[in-house]
């Protein structure tokens, strides 16, 4: 079968550090 | 300071330094070590090392600890690049449908061969705009004896 691109991997995000810092 | 830590793990989460990233989310946890930033961004810092199985292993870390932080999500795709589909796709189960469930379902299921199921999570997937999805559908079609369409 053809590869598929694991977008699921690009969709997994750090949090947001804006308030923390 | 913790501020000082978040200062620096920005920085090098931003430089994609993820090794040096997950050292400095432990140097806060030492500190705090219920802090659900530090938590994600070391699982997350994993991750994207591609240290899987020390990603998974700091997830169960912190259901030991009963830290009650959502990491559902990344549980299931990290079973998913361990193989273990059957119970990456039963963890996905009841989880919210956003594209990332979605499209973690859908490699899934790709994965397992189960074309027809994948195309629907496909179909599914189109209201949000998914950026090189394209790219997976053909897959997804091809496999599928489909490549006319
Ligand atoms: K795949």
């Amino acid at each position: 079968n053809p590869i598929v691109l694991d977008l699921a991997f690009n969709s997994i995000e750090f949090p947001s550090l804006e308030r923390r810092m | 300071q913790i501020e000082d830590l978040f200062t620096k793990l920005n920085g090098l989460i931003q430089n994609q330094n993820y090794e040096q990233a997950v050292k400095v989310s432990d140097q806060v946890l030492d500190h705090s070590p219920g802090d659900v930033d530090a938590w994600r961004c070391k699982v997350v810092s994993l991750i994207k090392a591609d240290n899987i199985d020390k990603a998974l292993s700091t997830i169960q870390d912190s259901e030991k600890q009963r830290r009650a932080i959502d990491f559902s999500f990344d549980k299931a795709y990290c079973l998913y690049r361990q193989n273990k589909v059957d119970v990456a796709l039963e963890l996905l189960k009841g989880q919210e449908e956003t594209s990332a469930t979605l499209l973690l379902e859908s490699q899934i299921l790709y994965r397992m061969g189960r074309m027809d199921a994948c195309m629907d999570v496909y179909q599914k997937l189109r209201k949000f705009k998914t950026e090189s999805l394209e790219i997976n559908v053909v897959a997804g079609l091809v496999s599928a004896g489909r490549a006319s369409e």
